[in-house]
């Protein structure tokens, strides 16, 4: 499928530029009740890089993925996507900003009212209405990820991973520059997980930025890509073929 | 054009969809804007036909009788009447005799038997004035008294207490009409709202999706928008032919009573074009109000 999916889902070519696709600056974030869940965090991506971001629950995942998003703001610091200060960005920005993103997340977040071909539409139709050969980008990006032959099935008809490739596919059909996934396998057995995370490692290998939040031991070991490491708050550990825990050690 | 076309296709469908798959809520949201609106027209249309009674009380009353004293000549009196007429603030004049008034007056059986008990008419001649504004009597009151050939004892027939109390009353209904509409207007401003926010809240996956995926704040609310003007103007719609019908029979049984009032065909055509344009206002504004919190991802 890795032939296929390269022939068919044309991305541009993996260039390194220079500068990073993100980075974080001295970014910290304290929300109103005073909780600190993110210190002075400095971090850079490259274009083409997937990285994994590890930590428990609370460690900060969260907050790092909904501002990377802009789906809320810093308190101190400054965040940069693909060149653009995103901390600053008019909020009339913020519709394209959102689009060079591909997001999914733990739940799906599929409309249950909706086949899983109409699911996918629905990206498309409200960011780019009017949008020529809907069905073609439709159905070839259910192919990639291996439901074409489920376009007219409701959500609640499908098994969790297939309902997470629905969310990926739908994440992927407006063609997004960086793909981000918070805790994308929460939800599934091993088997499914590991499904989901070479489709994943697919996406990442046409040239696409992948940033996947987990917990997920077993995978992140497995994959031994680069692992960045929250604590508390904290960048603790930054490796480019890391582990889930530090060597030899029981903690992160 | 055929992006703007495919938005509007979108927002009109999803509109539509929205209003079917919450049926409950949207009804109930259009059977309390309706009763609102009804309440609005109803309440509308009162003030405007009890208005229309005071008008012709004021039609009336903006008229002045000017009492000639019996030693005028006629010629006198044809000078005097030109005077007036030649008053910008006039509307007609017209020579009263004393023939007349006395014919005019003796349709009261009281008068016609004092008029045969004492053999003469006692009744002035008159100028029987009517005036543009009611507010102007005052003046020809004033005019008739400096003038010699009026009757000294009783000059006019003017009454000013009566003028400005009926000035005061319609001021005080017209008014309490604006401000019960516009009361009835705040309340369903919020009832639209909420109705909104509870359709809001059931899709709210759906507009946190779209937000996520990139779709702008407008493209979200329109759909909202729309079926809050929607459910505004089939209120409107319900309404303004209760509203419409109410007031036909309010107008024939209140004929039936003796109390003329005046079916206003042109002034309910306006209402109902107000009520409806109205409607859709609230409907679409109350949805912005109750989408705004929902956009703020």
């Amino acid at each position: 499928m890795s032939v296929a999916f390269a022939e068919r889902f044309a991305m541009p070519a993996v260039v390194h530029g220079p500068r990073p696709v993100i980075s974080f600056h001295g970014v910290s974030k304290v929300y109103g009740n005073h909780v600190v869940a993110l210190r002075e965090v400095d971090l850079a991506i490259h274009q083409g890089d997937f990285c994994f971001l590890v930590g428990a629950s609370g460690a900060g995942k969260s907050t790092l993925v909904r501002l990377l998003i802009r789906e809320e703001t810093p308190s101190t610091g400054r965040i940069f996507v693909e060149g653009d200060e995103i901390t600053r960005m008019a909020r009339r920005k913020l519709p394209k900003l959102r689009r060079r993103f591909g997001i999914v997340f733990q739940d799906y977040k599929l409309l249950a009212n909706r086949t899983v071909a109409q699911n996918v539409a629905f990206a498309l139709q409200v960011t780019r209405p009017g949008q020529r050969h809907l069905r073609e980008k439709v159905e070839e990006v259910l192919w990639i990820v291996g439901l074409e032959d489920k376009l007219d099935k409701f959500p609640d008809e499908l098994s969790g991973g297939e309902q997470q490739r629905v969310a990926i596919a739908r994440a992927l059909v407006h063609r997004p520059h960086i793909f981000v996934a918070d805790e994308p396998t929460g939800n599934l057995d091993p088997d499914t997980s590991w499904g989901i995370v070479q489709l994943l490692l697919q996406i990442n290998h046409r040239g696409t930025t992948v940033l996947m939040a987990t917990h997920n031991r077993e995978i992140v070991d497995l994959v031994r890509r680069r692992v960045i490491a929250v604590e508390q708050g904290r960048v603790v550990r930054d490796e480019a073929q890391g582990s889930y825990l530090r060597p030899g050690d029981a903690t992160l | 054009m055929r992006r703007i076309g495919a938005s509007l296709w979108f927002a009109w469908h999803s509109a539509g969809q929205n209003f079917k798959r919450n049926l409950g809520v949207s009804l109930a949201g259009v059977f309390t804007m309706g009763l609102i609106i009804l309440l609005v027209g109803g309440a509308l249309l009162f003030t405007h036909s009890v208005d229309s009674i005071l008008q012709t009380q004021q039609n009336n009353a903006s008229k002045i009788k000017i009492y000639i004293s019996d030693s005028a000549s006629l010629a006198q009196i044809a000078d005097f009447q030109q005077r007036l007429k030649d008053d910008r603030r006039v509307i007609s004049v017209a020579f009263e005799t004393k023939d007349q008034a006395a014919k005019e007056a003796s349709s009261d059986p009281d008068i016609q038997q004092a008029l045969q008990t004492l053999g003469s008419n006692p009744l002035p001649a008159s100028l029987n004035l009517e005036v543009k504004q009611l507010t102007d009597l005052a003046a020809f009151d004033k005019l008739a008294k400096a003038t010699p050939i009026v009757d000294r004892t009783t000059a006019t027939d003017y009454n000013p207490d009566v003028i400005s109390k009926l000035h005061t009353v319609i001021n005080v209904i017209e008014g309490i009409g604006i401000v019960i509409a516009l009361i009835l207007f705040a309340i369903s401003l919020v009832i639209i709202m909420n109705t909104i926010r509870t359709a809001v809240y059931a899709r709210r996956t759906e507009i946190e999706i779209m937000k996520l995926v990139g779709a702008t704040d407008w493209f979200v609310r329109w759909p909202f928008i729309l079926e809050g003007m929607l459910g505004g103007i089939i209120a409107a719609i319900f309404s303004g032919g209760i509203v419409f019908a109410g007031y036909h029979l309010f107008v024939q049984s209140a004929q039936r009573s003796l109390l003329s009032v005046p079916f206003d065909g042109g002034y309910a055509v306006t209402l109902l074009v107000l009520l409806l344009g109205g409607g859709a206002l609230v409907g679409a504004f109350g949805s912005y109000l109750g989408v705004r919190r929902f956009l703020a991802v």
